[in-house]
């Protein structure tokens, strides 16, 4: 943990102190004729370093040091290559298609990287205060258990209890056949589980002891499955994110490469 | 150490295999199978084992031995070595990490694709690689019609050599740029406003550079005229001027260390205006007076009773921006008639050119005439026409005489006479053409009266609008009160304009405000 908060006040302080000269440097050279080259060719550059962190987790093998500190530093440096954007920019809109193309895939890679941060900041520990360790991969079979017990519990040739057995049908049928209530589970909201609790409990009034029995077991079912589906909800978002931000980041190298050939090619020294 | 340890529920014959692309496709049921699928999605199931051929001394057949994990089965493989429990075959499921590639792949191809087709076909290829609205002068039919007549190209070519060509072309037009893609040290070190190769696109439509003072080096048109801006090209700015005309070390050598070489803002060292410094004079020679018109007692009167001001004679032309000239029929006459008769108002001199005033005095008896017939007097026409020559002779002598007092005098009383009702010595209804004009003696022609100059413009190099000024009264920068003489240049100084063109004053006051870089440097002559 020390040295967690050590790393990231270095971090921080870093960032802040490469914020601060940035500024101070485009306050001081912003009238530079080319100064568009040079913060297009310091913007450049960090996308490279940002980029070759995915090459670099696929070659663990190479001595290319720590992932982890690749991962700071990714960090890091998506927050001030953020900034360098802005500079280029002149922190104005740009105006044609092709630049607001590219602005925009910037956009969405760089965002898609700070909510791919706040997630792996955030859920986690809402994770680990829900049950314990559910690996993601191991889901589906888990809720097919669960699928299979409350059927034999509800329709099984041993459960003789009609009602129940409709409402397994009527609404349990469709809770277990699947993952449920993905946004309600990122929004930390329990309203649909805890109404199709409210409703098993009202079977209650009309249950003998047996079948009170079953409706007990069948909310504990219930209750798994829902802390099931919000491991999932909450795993599937910390690697949704990436499908937008690594597929982005490679459309965006695309047309990063054909922004800087029309710079050349159309600047006033084009011959 | 620890961290690296499988969670306790942890089952090794179940792993989940979340970094390859395929899993199985029993897996959501829980039922995996051990092998698992290959990389290209294949199930890879089997049997449960793979029986192996164990032949004993002697034998020479041999014999099928199970190898199942946990033990042999019961039945044991079959005759033909294969297992007796083959696994059924499942369809693998993808992995996220597929999908992530895969989308990726799609991403690529989909970018690949779009800049491929929009780069291949011209004028969605101009439309998209376009980073800004060009300006009106450069786009639309005109310029379509002058670029045809200059034999270029309507489009981004015309200005751009890499318009001209498709994708393989920009590729080879920007390895040749000057500087090129990876001379990061003449990208640092380039000078802003240095000609560049595209200027020569300029002078095809827009011929020489040298519209600013000769001495001036060569810059580049791009260094002021931004493109792409908006339908309106980008406004000239300060930095543009101060390049030059902020920097001692480029100016010393131009203006020889004369006065104010160096300018940065206008109301700090910007230089008093010449007219001002140099003491220059205005050169008509129309005798007229400011302020007696404007403060004198003697002034009549309008039509309407209001007093005489700037608006009567100053009018703004069609646009506002400057003053129309001031007319002798509009202006002048209403109080300066042209009645030299005093007996007969009726009848005034012509305006404008000396040979017809000399030609209607000479034709007295017939103007007499016409205005008898035109009025009809009661009286018969001749007597008429004897009685105000004699009139005239009693007056003023010969008609010799009375041309020379008409073009030569300035007197500005008459000799006794009757205006109206009032008689006796009294200001004279027409003082002679002298009185406001200069006037040659020419003893073999007519006199010669100099033609009024009247200057339109004073500073020449000064864009200036009134009609943006309308709410600054005239006299808050025209002193036309204390100006008795036509030399009198009544523009205001610096100071003036600075009250509200500077910073404190809150009013625009940028170089691009009041000059323009293309106009001819004329003086005020």
């Amino acid at each position: 943990m020390k040295r967690f908060r050590r790393q990231f006040i270095f971090g921080l302080l870093a960032l802040i102190a490469a914020t601060v000269g940035a500024l101070w440097l485009n306050a001081k050279y912003n009238a530079l004729p080319n100064y568009a080259y040079l913060t297009g060719w310091a913007l450049l550059a960090g996308m490279f370093v940002l980029t070759i962190y995915n090459v670099r987790k696929k070659l663990p093998f190479l001595p290319l040091g720590k992932s982890e500190t690749w991962l700071q530093i990714h960090i890091y440096l998506g927050f001030f290559t953020t900034l360098l954007f802005l500079i280029h920019l002149n922190f104005r809109l740009p105006h044609g298609w092709f630049e607001a193309v590219l602005a925009w895939l910037f956009v969405l890679v760089s965002g898609s990287g700070f909510v791919g941060l706040f997630f792996s900041r955030v859920l986690p520990r809402r994770l680990a205060t829900r049950g314990g360790e559910v690996i993601f991969e191991k889901i589906p079979a888990l809720c097919h258990a669960l699928k299979t017990e409350a059927e034999t519990l509800a329709l099984g040739s041993e459960a003789k209890s009609v009602v129940i057995a409709e409402f397994y049908t009527k609404r349990l049928a469709v809770f277990f056949s699947g993952p449920k209530n993905f946004w309600n589970h990122l929004a930390e909201s329990r309203r649909e589980v805890s109404g199709l609790l409210a409703e098993l409990e009202d079977l209650r009034r009309f249950a003998s002891e047996i079948e009170k029995e079953k409706i007990s077991k069948l909310a504990a079912l219930v209750r798994q499955k829902d802390g099931l589906d919000y491991h999932r909800a909450l795993q599937l978002a910390l690697r949704l994110w990436l499908f937008v931000h690594i597929p982005l980041t490679y459309g965006l190298l695309i047309f990063t490469a054909l922004h800087i050939i029309l710079v050349f090619g159309f600047s006033g020294g084009a011959r | 150490m620890s961290e690296q340890l499988p969670a306790p529920e942890f089952d090794a014959q179940n792993y989940a295999r979340p970094n390859q692309n395929y899993i199985c496709g029993n897996a959501c049921e829980g039922k995996a199978c051990r092998q698992g699928p290959d990389a290209k999605g294949r199930c890879g199931a089997t049997a449960d084992c793979k029986p192996v051929l164990k032949t004993k001394p002697g034998e020479t057949k041999g014999r099928w031995i199970c190898t199942r994990p946990g033990g042999e089965c019961e039945s044991g493989p079959l005759p033909d070595g294969s297992c007796c429990n083959p696994v059924p075959k499942c369809s693998p499921v993808p992995t996220l990490r597929l999908w992530r590639g895969r989308v990726t792949l799609a991403v690529i191809a989909a970018s690949c694709a779009l800049l491929l087709v929009i780069l291949g076909n011209p004028p969605w290829r101009n439309n998209f690689i376009s980073p800004g609205t060009i300006s009106n002068p450069h786009s639309g039919a005109a310029f379509a019609a002058l670029a045809i007549t200059n034999h270029l190209n309507e489009s981004c070519g015309a200005c751009h050599v890499a318009g001209n060509s498709g994708p393989n072309g920009m590729v080879n037009v920007a390895m040749r740029a000057d500087p090129g893609i990876l001379d990061f040290e003449k990208i640092a070190s380039a000078s802003a406003a240095n000609p560049t190769a595209i200027d020569e696109s300029c002078l095809k439509c827009h011929a020489g550079r040298n519209f600013h003072q000769p001495s001036a080096p060569q810059i580049s048109c791009a260094f002021c005229h931004a493109e792409h801006q908006g339908k309106m090209m980008a406004a000239t700015t300060d930095a543009n001027c101060s390049f030059c005309h902020g920097d001692a070390a480029k100016m010393n050598p131009i203006t020889k260390n004369t006065v104010a070489p160096v300018i940065h803002h206008f109301a700090d060292d910007h230089p008093q205006f010449r007219f001002i410094t140099e003491n220059l004079h205005d050169p008509d020679t129309l005798k007229f007076n400011h302020a007696l018109h404007l403060t004198g007692p003697t002034i009549p009167k309008l039509a309407g009773g209001e007093k005489l001001d700037c608006a009567f004679c100053h009018q703004p032309d069609t646009a506002g921006a400057f003053m129309k000239p001031v007319e002798f029929e509009k202006n002048c006459r209403v109080c300066h008639s042209l009645q030299f008769d005093p007996q007969t108002p009726e009848l005034q001199l012509p305006h404008g050119s000396v040979e017809f005033v000399s030609a209607f005095l000479r034709s007295l008896p017939k103007q007499y005439l016409n205005l008898a017939a035109q009025f009809g007097k009661d009286e018969d026409a001749n007597v008429f026409v004897e009685k105000k020559l004699a009139g005239l002779r009693a007056q003023f002598g010969s008609g010799e005489d009375l041309e020379k007092r008409v073009f030569f005098s300035t007197s500005t009383t008459a000799p006794e006479i009757s205006v109206g009702n009032v008689t006796g010595a009294a200001r004279a209804i027409f003082p002679g053409c002298a009185y406001c004009h200069e006037v040659k003696n020419s003893s073999a022609r007519a006199p010669e009266i100099t033609r009024p100059i009247q200057t339109e413009r004073w500073l020449v190099q000064a864009k200036f609008n009134h009609l943006k000024h309308t709410s600054v009264a005239c006299a808050q920068c025209h002193d036309a009160v204390h100006s008795k003489d036509t030399a009198d240049i009544l523009l205001p100084a610096k100071e003036a304009c600075v009250t509200c063109h500077s910073p404190r004053g809150g009013v625009a006051d940028t170089c691009a405000e009041c000059h323009t870089y293309h106009k001819p440097l004329v003086a005020a002559q």
